[in-house]
Order: structure tokens, then C-alpha cells, then sequence
């Protein structure tokens, strides 16, 4: 293994080809911009400079790791030239950090503090360029606060292969821009340009101007939107910062997703559809037992259910293909001898939705399958006409098509017209708002925590299945 | 006459430049005998032998570059001739184009040959239209001939050669930039390592040489890399050619011998100044080689004659280079600040954009320099320039960036007087003149 020297302490170079790399791996800081471990080298930021003895101050990025090499990360030429080339994207950057979405995450800000600190050498107006334009329905480009870095073009050409943005014009003057005809619509893994950026240059529309990050806090999860499993963050108000004047759902709100990083599942990426989950589970929730379309309690709405999975004659279970893994279990554990249990599709692929890709995205739009299977088994969903109790879990059956003499009992999140179909209609809570577990096709198993309160009136099907199991009259 | 000749060997006539009259003097000969005779590997060593040093600015010796090539290793190769010549005061290789477009083909023929490669380019820039025209009406004829295609001469071997013309940025004669220019994608010089010798255009092993560099070949195999060695001074041998312009009274290419004496070339070869005027500065290799002042050029003027000569040492010892050859002479009178605000505005204008110390710092210097000159300059305005300057040498990727730092740093350490003056009266000290009156 070779061996070479940063700061004067020896470090392994393992499997890495850059000193960048072996810097970061070995926790040494090296500020850069344009780098991206996913994406080719293009040295364009110049700011991850390191002085290599013997041979001067040169990009970290691009210089091979060699046996002995002595590098030195924070020596004064190193420092003098980071803190010029700071000076010089912070040139015709217009320091509009109030007002811009990416403060407080932001890397020219943190470096500015970091490692420039001086207030602008140049007395000269700064440079004016187009505000807010629109690169597609998502995403809108602030020209002005772009530093240039190339990396949402590299990831347009080397990771979506969209190849929808380019730069065109150049010197101080050079602008990112998509080409012809085209736009980031296109590109069903546009908003990861918006992570990629290291400024506020490229905005979600969805949520620009939404919150101040520091406000904001993540919770771990996995996005339901199809097989993959892709972990993902879901942005909300940090609990301290909750404001009493707002209404408990715009507190609770989830403000954005962003990826998880995660090389055995999704990387650094997640398409669109996940970067929409806010969307997904801000859509009306059901909070109230029926029977029949008569609201009861809970507990009379589970009792009605208890008296009809003992009492009904031939029974089938749809399982939710959206069930946690805790939930499947429970489901086989408590009633999984009472019911013929087929696995269903609760989501199918949408109008104009992008059905599978080489990248991420997989036909299967559920999250569970793949260990909804592994219990139920993967026959299709085959209803005999003398069934007397269907079960359905979760959403996407089209009840029209169950047998007319069935009873109906039916597990829901959402408020849906066949909720008051049922003859009980049992509201369960969602993904955000309980922990779990998901198995991606592939076998990965990723956890989910919750960042919603349950509402009043909702259980967590974990929950209501051993109940549905014991008998009736008993404690819920 | 200043010297030795090697590319400027023969009278032009309206014809000259045809293959009949090339071949009248001798040409293509040194093809056949390197065909018939010569392993490609003994080309090579011939022109390292002869100490060829590139023409286009950085003066690397032509034959260490081709040792980065093993002709055998089972890869597509490419040479390229870069007759991008786009450094303001640089028009040399203008006339080769025009007047020896055959030296530069039977050169190429050769160094194809050496380095084993099938395709070679000629990439030429756009505005060079006559240049254009006669280069390739001599590729025709070549190919009328059977000079280039398949097997060569009955040799066996095959070369093609495609003439590349550019589009008119400036950053395209940087020769990794034109890479990217012939691929068809934008004109960005590429980060070293790898070297160009190790994946250039098409990611496969490349030869990029200045056209002088390159038609010199073809004299080096005919006569000999020790006749060539004859030529000029011990570290710099052959001959330059130097496209004189600015204040002086016969400006155009000139082939000059290296260690040639400067005040010489100036005041007779060249015929002095306008006006009768004295020297006050040479850019000696087009605007991105460092100026030298009248004070360094005194020495030329006066008594010590031979104190400067021509030749790459001597220029490099005086702290500036014979860069692409592109000599701008200024005579006393000439406003400095102005003509430093011309060529930062040039360097703003061309910056490709791709790395940050030139995109921003060009701009910034040009802005500066257009608010001096508005009269509206401030006392820290110069140190301010010196900081940006400073900052765009040995920052970037390409040469373009340290270029413009170069040009800023010599003018405000050489007529740091002219800037403050300007600076403190809000005019120039010398009325603001470029023209010699």
C-alpha cells in the first residue's frame, strides 16, 4: 500500500487515485467546490489547493497520490491562494444570503467564514445576469449566484445522461443554460442538480422562499415511491422551532426530500417522484372509523371487524404492498391462518410517469413488495365468488371488482370515496408517522422514522392486528 | 540580413508556394529519404539531436514532447499542427502557410511518420482566410501526387491529413483547448496530469506543435540535425521567425538567427523606430511574453551590443521570453496605461470561462483599468491590480490566465510612474497616445 504524507502524518493512500481523496478519506479538510466524488474531475473552482513540497501549490483534485508524497494542507501559500480564489468567486457573487434559500447550507458561505473572512477587495459594481430562470415546472437558475462549477452540467451528462444543460457564452460572462429546445422536464432526476449545487443558484420552486434551513431539521427515511428503496430525507421544522401561531399541520408540514447518501441502494440521487413524498403524504388523511359510512369509534369500528374475520365463512386478505416489514409480520403472526392472503399493488405507474430507467427508477411503484412476497407469496389475487370477508389493506383495489356478497373491511390512510363503500373502514396511520422498516427488491432492508404525529382516531396496523385477531368484546 | 535562413531559404515568386517550386528546391526529398532509409525511431532521435525548440511560446524542446510517444504501442496517434495563431503581435506562421505551405506537409509527413500516426490535423484558425486557401489547395495537390493517403511513396505507409479550421477564440490555441475544439465540444484547456502525449484528442496519444515547429522539421531531415545545430547559439539553435510590428518603420516577418543581435535587428534590419523616436519598450513574444523596457533596451541601443541577444537564454535571463515571436516595439510617447488596458480588455474578451482566477480575475482587471483610464482611478487601484495579477499566475489551468497576470505585472512594475500618475491627475502623461506622432 502506498504511503504518503499530509501535514507531515503518514497515511495510507488505499484505493484512492487523487490526494483529494485521500485527504478527505483521512480527515483532512480540503475546501473544494466543483469535486464530486460521483462526478469527473474538471478543476475548474481552483480553491482545493494544497502544496505539495518540493513542487508548489496545485489542485488536490487532479494530482496523483505517489509513494512519499508530502503534502501540505494548510501551509501560507496554500492559505494565501485559497483565500485569492475565494475572493475571486465571490467576486460578482451577489451576497444575497438573506434572501437566498441556500444559506445556512451553503459551501461559499462556510468557506467564506472559514477560510476568507476579509471583506471584498474590489470596489467595482458586481456583474448582472438573469434571476430566475426557469429551467423547468421544478427548478429555477439564479445566474447571478452561480459560481460556475459545471456540476449540475456533469451531472446532466454523466449521471441522468439527459445531457439538458450546457454552458454557453464564456469568460466572466458564461452562463449554464439548457440547450436547445429542451428543458429539465426532461430529466426525471433534475432536482438533484439543486443538492449538487454548492450556492443558491438552483432553486426548488417548491421550496423557495418555504423556510430558512436552520429552522429546518431531517428524518431518516425511505421513499415509497417504487422498488428501489432509495433513502431519503425528509425536511421539517426542527422540533424547538415549532411556532405556536401556526396550525399543527404547517409545523408538522414536510418542507422538502432530499437523498439519504447511500451507495448500496440510490448513491447520492433520488428521482423527482421522491423529491414529491411532501406532496404524497400531505394528501387528505382519514381520520375517522366508519361503519357503512357512519362514523363510530375506533373501538366500535374494530369490534364490527373482530365479529366478521370470526364469523364469515371463506375470507381473503389484500396485502399492502406499502406495509412496513413490522407490519407484514403482524399481519402473518395475528390473522394470517384466517385469511387466503394475496400481495397487492397499492400504487401502479401514473399518467406520464417514468416506468423504469437504468438508474434508479423501477417498475414495481411500491416499496414492500419484495417482502410482502416473501410471506404472502406472489400469486396474482384470485377472489372466489362465495368469499364472504375481503380485507383490504392499503390502497389501489377497485372495489367494483370484489365479489357482491363479500363483506368489506378496509384499512385505510386516506380519506377516499370507498372508505364509506366498506362495511368498516379502519383508519391506520402512514409511513411519517410511526418507525419501520422496508425491503427493496434487491433484499435491502432500510428503516424509516417518523416525523408526524399520529392524528387522533388513527392506529398503526401493527397495532390493530392482534386485536382484529382476538375476540370480539375484548379490550382495544 | 539577420542571419542564417531555414524557412525563408528561397525567393518568393507568385508561384513559390507550389509543390513544383517546393520541389524545385529540394522538397519532399527529405520524405523519401526517410521513408527508404529511417526507422521512425531515428527520426525522433534526429530531432532531438538538433535541440528543435517549440516556436509557439514555451520553447519545450520538439523532441522531448516526441519521446512521450511510443510509436509501437499498438494506439492510434495524432499530430496536430496548431496554426491557431491567435497572440495579438503573433503573424509568423501566417507566412509559412502562405509562402512554404510544403515545408509544413512534408514535415508533418515526417513527424507522422516518427510517431506512427495515421491521422494528422492541421488546426487553423478561422480568420486566416488566404492562409486557408493556399494550404489547402497545397494538401490537394500533395494528395494529387500521392504524398499523402495510402502507402506512401511505395513506402507502406499511410497518413491523412485534415484541415481543421477554428472558430476564432483565442483559448483554441492552447493546445488542449483545440482538442476540444476538433471533438466538438467547447474550446476548454484540460488539466495536466495527463499529459497530451498520454490521452489527447480522442483520449488516445497526441502531438500538438506550432506550424514553425513543425515546417522546420523537414530542413532538419534534409541537411542534417547537425547543420541545424550550426544554426544560432549552443542552447538555442536555428532560426526564429519574427513578426515585427508596432512603432517601427518595417514591420513583417522576419527569419532571424538565434543570438542574433537585438539593437541590430531593430535599427537596421527593421529600420529603427517611427519618427526617429527611442525605444521605450519591446513585448518580445506576443503579448503574453513579458515587456522589457527602454531601460533594458538601452543596453541594447548603447554600448554593450551584444548584452542582449535574440535567443531563448538570454531573454529568459532578462525576465521575459521570445514567447510566439510576436515582437511589438514601442516608441517614447506611448501611453502605457492605455495599451495595458487594450490588452487586459483582450484577455477579458478571450477567457474561456472554465476556471475561476481568469474568468473573474481578467474582468477584474479590465474593469479597474477601464475606471483608471475614465479618470477614476484610486491610489489602491494599482495594488489591487498587482493582488489580481498575482493570483491569475500559476493559478489555472492553461497559460491564458498566468499570461494575463504577466502582462499586468510587467507594466505596473516597469511605468509603475505612468499608473500613479494617471491615477492622482485623472489623465495620462502622455496625452493617452498608442500612435507614434
Amino acid at each position: 500500500m502506498p504511503v504518503m504524507f499530509i501535514n507531515d502524518q503518514p497515511v495510507d493512500t488505499g484505493e484512492h487515485r487523487t490526494v483529494l481523496q485521500v485527504a478527505l478519506a483521512n480527515g483532512f479538510y480540503v475546501p473544494h467546490f466543483c469535486w464530486h466524488p460521483e462526478l469527473s474531475i474538471v478543476g475548474n473552482c481552483r480553491v482545493c489547493v494544497v502544496e505539495q513540497e518540493g513542487r508548489g501549490v496545485g489542485i488536490a483534485c487532479n494530482m496523483p497520490v505517489a509513494e512519499g508524497l508530502r503534502i501540505q494542507t494548510e501551509s501560507e501559500p496554500v492559505r494565501a491562494q485559497r483565500k485569492a480564489m475565494l475572493q475571486f468567486i465571490l467576486l460578482n457573487h451577489p451576497v444575497d444570503c438573506g434572501i437566498c434559500d441556500k444559506a445556512g447550507e451553503c459551501t461559499l458561505q462556510d468557506y467564506h467564514y472559514a477560510y476568507n473572512g476579509a471583506p471584498a477587495l474590489s470596489h467595482e459594481p458586481k456583474l448582472h445576469s438573469t434571476k430566475f430562470f426557469p429551467l423547468s415546472e421544478r427548478i429555477i437558475l439564479d445566474n447571478e449566484r452561480c459560481i460556475l462549477c459545471s456540476r449540475c452540467v456533469r451531472f446532466t451528462r454523466e449521471i441522468s445522461k439527459s445531457n439538458v444543460l450546457g454552458m454557453e457564452q464564456r469568460g466572466d460572462g458564461m452562463r449554464v443554460r439548457p440547450v436547445e429546445d429542451r428543458t429539465l422536464d426532461d430529466d426525471p432526476y433534475s432536482d438533484n442538480v439543486i443538492d449538487l449545487c454548492p450556492v443558491g443558484a438552483l432553486l426548488s420552486r417548491s421550496f423557495q422562499y418555504q423556510a430558512r434551513v436552520w429552522y429546518l431539521e431531517p428524518t431518516a427515511s425511505v421513499c415509497p415511491g417504487c422498488a428501489r428503496g432509495c433513502t431519503v430525507q425528509l425536511w421539517h421544522r426542527r422540533h424547538e422551532w415549532r411556532l405556536k401561531g401556526l396550525d399543527g399541520s404547517h409545523n408538522e408540514r414536510i418542507l422538502r426530500v432530499t437523498p439519504l447518501e447511500n451507495p448500496r441502494v440510490n448513491g447520492a440521487w433520488i428521482c423527482n417522484k421522491g423529491r414529491d413524498l411532501g406532496a404524497l403524504f400531505g394528501r387528505p388523511r382519514a381520520g375517522q372509523a366508519l361503519l357503512k359510512g357512519r362514523p363510530v369509534l375506533l373501538a366500535e369500528a374494530i369490534d364490527a371487524a373482530r365479529r366478521l374475520v370470526r364469523g364469515a365463512g371463506r375470507r381473503v386478505a389484500l396485502v399492502s404492498s406499502w406495509g412496513s416489514n413490522e407490519e407484514l409480520r403482524a399481519f402473518r403472526n395475528a390473522l394470517a391462518d384466517r385469511f387466503t392472503s394475496f400481495v397487492k399493488a397499492d400504487h401502479r405507474p401514473g399518467e406520464g410517469e417514468v416506468v423504469e430507467d437504468d438508474l434508479l427508477i423501477r417498475a414495481d411503484k411500491n416499496p414492500n413488495t419484495h417482502a410482502a412476497q416473501a410471506l404472502f407469496g406472489n400469486a396474482p389475487a384470485d377472489i372466489p365468488d362465495d368469499t364472504e370477508l375481503v380485507l383490504v389493506w392499503g390502497e389501489g383495489a377497485d372495489f367494483s371488482t370484489l365479489p357482491r356478497g363479500a363483506k368489506i373491511v378496509h384499512l385505510g390512510a386516506w380519506l377516499q370515496p370507498e372508505n364509506g363503500y366498506a362495511d368498516v373502514f379502519i383508519p391506520i396511520s402512514i409511513q411519517t408517522e410511526r418507525h419501520g422498516h422496508y425491503t427493496s427488491f434487491e433484499g435491502v432492508v432500510s428503516a424509516f422514522e417518523p416525523c408526524q404525529r399520529r392524528p387522533e382516531g388513527v392506529i398503526d396496523a401493527e397495532t390493530l392486528f392482534p386485536l382484529l385477531a382476538a375476540p370480539p368484546g375484548s379490550d382495544t | 540580413m539577420p542571419g542564417r535562413k531555414v524557412l525563408m531559404d528561397f525567393e518568393v515568386t507568385p508561384d513559390s508556394h507550389s509543390l513544383a517550386a517546393y520541389r524545385a528546391r529540394g522538397g519532399y526529398q527529405a520524405l523519401e529519404k526517410a521513408l527508404r532509409t529511417m526507422q521512425p525511431r531515428e527520426v525522433t532521435q534526429e530531432i532531438v539531436d538538433s535541440g528543435l525548440q517549440g516556436r509557439g511560446g514555451a520553447a519545450f524542446p520538439a523532441g522531448r514532447k516526441w519521446q512521450g510517444i511510443d510509436p509501437d504501442d499498438g494506439q492510434p496517434h495524432y499530430l496536430i499542427a496548431n496554426a491557431d495563431e491567435g497572440e495579438p503581435g503573433t503573424f509568423k506562421d501566417r507566412w509559412v502557410l502562405e509562402y512554404n505551405p510544403h515545408a509544413l506537409l512534408e514535415s508533418m509527413l515526417l513527424a507522422s511518420y516518427a510517431l506512427g500516426v495515421r491521422h494528422a490535423f492541421v488546426y487553423i484558425r478561422g480568420e486566416y482566410d488566404i492562409p486557408w486557401r493556399r494550404l489547402d489547395a497545397a494538401v490537394e495537390e500533395a494528395y494529387g501526387e500521392g504524398l499523402f493517403g495510402e502507402d506512401i511513396l511505395g513506402s507502406g505507409f499511410s497518413c491523412d491529413l485534415f484541415v481543421f479550421r477554428g472558430a476564432g477564440a483565442y483559448v483554441c490555441g492552447e493546445a488542449s483547448s483545440l482538442l476540444g475544439s476538433i471533438e466538438g465540444s467547447r474550446a476548454y484547456p484540460r488539466n495536466r496530469p495527463p499529459r497530451m502525449t498520454v490521452r489527447g484528442l480522442y483520449q488516445a496519444p497526441t502531438v500538438v506543435n506550432n506550424v514553425e515547429t513543425l515546417a522546420t522539421i523537414a530542413w532538419i531531415l534534409r541537411n542534417g540535425a547537425a547543420a541545424f545545430r550550426a544554426i544560432g547559439t549552443e542552447r538555442s539553435p536555428g532560426t526564429r521567425l519574427i513578426s515585427v510590428s508596432g512603432h517601427i518603420r518595417n514591420p513583417g516577418v522576419y527569419e532571424v538567427e538565434l543570438g542574433y543581435s537585438w539593437a541590430k535587428f531593430l535599427h537596421e534590419d527593421c529600420g529603427g523606430l517611427l519618427c526617429n523616436k527611442p525605444l521605450k519598450a519591446v513585448i518580445p513574444g506576443g503579448i503574453s511574453s513579458q515587456v522589457l523596457t527602454g531601460k533594458d533596451a538601452k543596453v541594447l541601443t548603447a554600448e554593450e551590443v551584444e548584452c542582449l541577444t535574440l535567443d531563448h537564454e538570454k531573454l529568459r535571463s532578462a525576465g521575459s521570453s521570445l514567447g510566439s515571436g510576436g515582437m511589438i516595439v514601442i516608441a517614447e510617447g506611448t501611453c502605457m496605461v492605455r495599451l495595458l488596458q487594450i490588452m487586459l480588455r483582450f484577455y477579458h474578451h478571450e477567457s474561456c470561462g472554465q476556471c475561476t482566477p481568469c474568468r473573474e480575475g481578467t474582468g477584474w482587471m479590465h474593469r479597474v483599468i477601464d475606471r483608471i483610464v475614465a479618470g477614476e482611478g484610486r491610489p489602491e487601484d494599482i495594488d489591487t491590480l498587482h493582488h489580481v495579477a498575482r493570483y491569475n499566475d500559476g493559478t489555472t489551468i492553461c497559460g491564458l490566465g498566468d499570461a494575463a497576470g504577466y502582462a499586468a505585472t510587467a507594466m505596473l512594475d516597469n511605468f509603475r510612474d505612468e499608473f500613479e500618475y494617471f491615477i492622482e491627475h485623472g489623465r495620462s502623461k502622455f496625452g493617452g497616445n498608442l500612435e507614434c506622432r
